[in-house]
């Protein structure tokens, strides 16, 4: 890639970014008026001049004006720089594949710890995630398997005997 | 004073606190020599382990584990030219380049050395200047409590991350997430919606496994390429000389102690910490030096300034939290939550009210950066093996032990999934360059905030009073001198470099 091309995506990458941004921050604005009208009408006290709803409120106010700054500073920005090239969301989402495979995996387990219980569902995370992240070949794989029951039935059995926390114990009982 | 010394010394020196200090310290080596694994995210991890003990033991430990991974973070900087921390960054510069050249045992024992002095240089002046500041703040009233939070806020807004607006966004969106759940003086349900996962608020550990594991470990994997093909180790021989190495670090004793009071300094105000402490002494070190142009050869005198400044940083944050019950980083704000846990009130009344616990945290400060020194002088060539362990394993462990941690606290499921969609917010904030620091900070202060400000107006309804209260004023005038240095400073920066992108 020469310099001329990199300074390019550089500057499609920008524009991307403060998409994201003006996105994101215009969200989150909109958010936090609509928790700053409801937090109108929480109780006042009895007893103190300030009620359960000031705070929150003066918190939000500022969070508004934060968000509302940030996306004013982003929009130059947004329109300055030049368009995407086809098809870079794709390059983007295929580069960053593996972070969303771990995320989607961590997803799926933290919803099936309390069905599933702790151990299988760690079990099975821990060895679809080190399977995703390299471990293809049989030596691999043979300690991505100890390093899964250990840190499942092992951690489990820790927990229980040394801490006395009972992790999840879900459908085995 | 004698008797919360004894007290304290009495609860230290047990067997069983010798016992888990010493696992914790070898724990925070290995863990911050594996690139990927900061020492946060090991502290954090440690809490739940430290539930079933007494107060200082739990403290204890936590803080072993905090000294050692100053350490073990110097190891694969020295070795892979990777900080295992960000606040190894600077031992990069000199540490790599004299392992390169053939000397990884002269460099890891210097850096094992100067990390023991910085440790040993913080915690004496921690001994010294947190009581009488303590003494000083028992007498702050709610309007000053309040402007020093706000305060707090400004310079850790101002000084972490790359833009302003940006980290006061985190900051306050901390404080917000801090707010959902029973309001602390009323109990009156806020923001909940009537779910039963909101119910019980965000709870401070939850946030922070999310923020400081989940969403970095996340980031860790995004480099498919890098996954895959692992680093090598240096190959030649370690030949390591610890007495040859202590005489060298001694030789500096200027730079030894200028670099540490420069950690102790940055650890103390509030969200700078080791990640900036090790650049600013090395910095510093480069100025005062006589030969400037060696840094970033090798030279000895880099690596004694960057490792004793990062190792001061963690008596230095503690000097806040134990004097005013602000934490200084997220490490601190841990150990904070370890002693909320056990249901003792961190505040300035801490050294009144619980001495032997302060005085024991001293103590453990000293043992562990002893114990470090042993541990590391005797086992090193057993350390350099953890900087091989690859992503693929490191990653989905620590996940499993972030659930645990999540879980541990109360016993919910429901704190599993918010574990999650705090995971998915800060990876998404962080990407977009948002620093997550503020945003932790933000939630262990927003109670203490709202409290003293509610109280405030309760005792009196003038709002004046924040203005006309002197040390109230001084603090508010400070906040704004941090917010408005800060503009100047980064308005200089980008008039320096015209935009680069």
């Amino acid at each position: 890639m020469n310099a001329k091309a990199s300074s390019q995506t550089a500057r499609s990458t920008d524009r991307a970014n403060a998409w994201a941004h003006i996105v994101l921050n215009g969200a989150l604005a909109l958010l936090f008026a609509y928790l700053f009208l409801r937090a109108g009408s929480l109780p006042e006290s009895a007893w103190e001049p300030l009620g359960a709803g000031t705070f929150p409120r003066l918190i939000l106010a500022v969070l508004i004006l934060l968000n509302l700054g940030i996306v004013a500073k982003q929009v130059p920005r947004a329109v300055h720089s030049p368009r995407l090239p086809a098809g870079s969301t794709r390059q983007w989402l295929w580069r960053h594949r593996l972070a969303f495979g771990v995320l989607g995996l961590f997803g799926a387990y933290t919803l099936t710890v309390p069905l599933l219980g702790f151990r299988l569902a760690s079990f099975a995370f821990l060895m679809l995630v080190q399977y995703l992240l390299g471990a293809r070949r049989w030596r691999s794989l043979l300690i991505a398997l100890a390093i899964a029951l250990t840190f499942s039935f092992g951690i489990y059995a820790l927990f229980q005997s040394v801490f006395s926390i009972s992790l999840p114990s879900g459908i085995l009982g | 004073m004698l008797d919360a010394l004894l007290s304290g010394a009495h609860q230290l020196f047990t067997l069983a606190t010798m016992l888990t200090m010493l696992v914790g310290v070898v724990a925070g080596v290995i863990a911050a020599a594996i690139p990927g694994f900061t020492i946060t995210m090991a502290i954090v991890l440690t809490l739940p382990l430290t539930f079933a003990m007494p107060p200082l033991q739990g403290v204890a430990t936590m803080l072993a584990v905090y000294v050692g991974g100053y350490t073990g973070g110097m190891i694969s900087a020295a070795l892979l030219g990777i900080p295992g921390t960000p606040s190894a960054v600077a031992t990069t510069f000199d540490a790599y380049p004299m392992a390169r050249r053939g000397e990884p045992g002269r460099a890891l024992g210097i850096g094992i050395w100067s990390s023991f002095f910085g440790a040993l240089v913080s915690t004496f002046v921690l001994i010294v200047a947190a009581p009488p500041l303590a003494m000083v703040a028992v007498k702050l009233g709610a309007w000053e409590y309040f402007s020093l939070i706000i305060f707090a806020m400004t310079v850790v807004a101002s000084l972490v991350g790359k833009s302003m607006l940006k980290g006061l966004m985190t900051g306050c969106l901390g404080l917000l997430i801090a707010t959902v759940g029973s309001d602390p003086m009323m109990g009156e349900p806020r923001f909940t919606f009537d779910l039963s996962l909101l119910a019980n608020g965000f709870p401070f550990l939850v946030v922070l496994i999310g923020v400081f594991a989940v969403s970095q470990l996340l980031q860790e994997v995004e480099d498919a390429e890098q996954v895959k093909q692992g680093k090598k180790l240096i190959s030649a021989n370690v030949v390591f000389k610890p007495m040859d190495a202590m005489r060298e670090t001694i030789a500096r004793p200027l730079n030894l102690i200028r670099s540490s009071l420069v950690g102790v300094f940055i650890g103390a105000v509030p969200g700078a910490g080791g990640s900036i402490a090790n650049l600013l002494a090395y910095d510093q070190a480069k100025r005062a030096s006589r030969h400037p142009d060696s840094f970033g050869t090798g030279t000895p005198e880099g690596v004694v300034a960057s490792e004793s400044g990062n190792s001061a940083t963690s008596g230095g944050g503690l000097i806040p939290m134990i004097a005013l019950g602000i934490p200084g980083s997220a490490v601190d704000a841990v150990l904070m939550a370890s002693l909320m846990i056990h249901g003792i009130g961190v505040g300035p009344r801490l050294i009144l009210d619980h001495g032997d616990i302060v005085y024991g945290m001293f103590m453990a400060m000293m043992l562990a950066a002893g114990m470090v020194l042993v541990v590391c002088l005797f086992s090193m060539r057993l350390f350099l093996r953890v900087t091989d362990v690859p992503r693929s394993i490191i990653v989905p462990v620590v996940l499993v032990c972030c659930v645990i941690g999540a879980f541990a606290l109360n016993n919910r499921d429901t704190d599993i999934y918010l574990l999650l969609c705090i995971g998915i917010v800060g990876y998404l904030l962080s990407k977009l360059d948002y620093p997550l620091a503020p945003l932790v900070l933000g939630v262990i202060l927003g109670p203490i905030a709202e409290t003293n400000l509610r109280r405030a107006l309760m005792s009196n309804e003038d709002w004046m009073l924040f203005l006309t209260r002197p040390i109230s004023l001084t603090l508010l005038i400070l906040a704004l001198i941090s917010v408005i240095l800060a503009l100047r400073y980064r308005f200089k920066a980008s008039k320096r470099q015209p935009s680069q992108t």
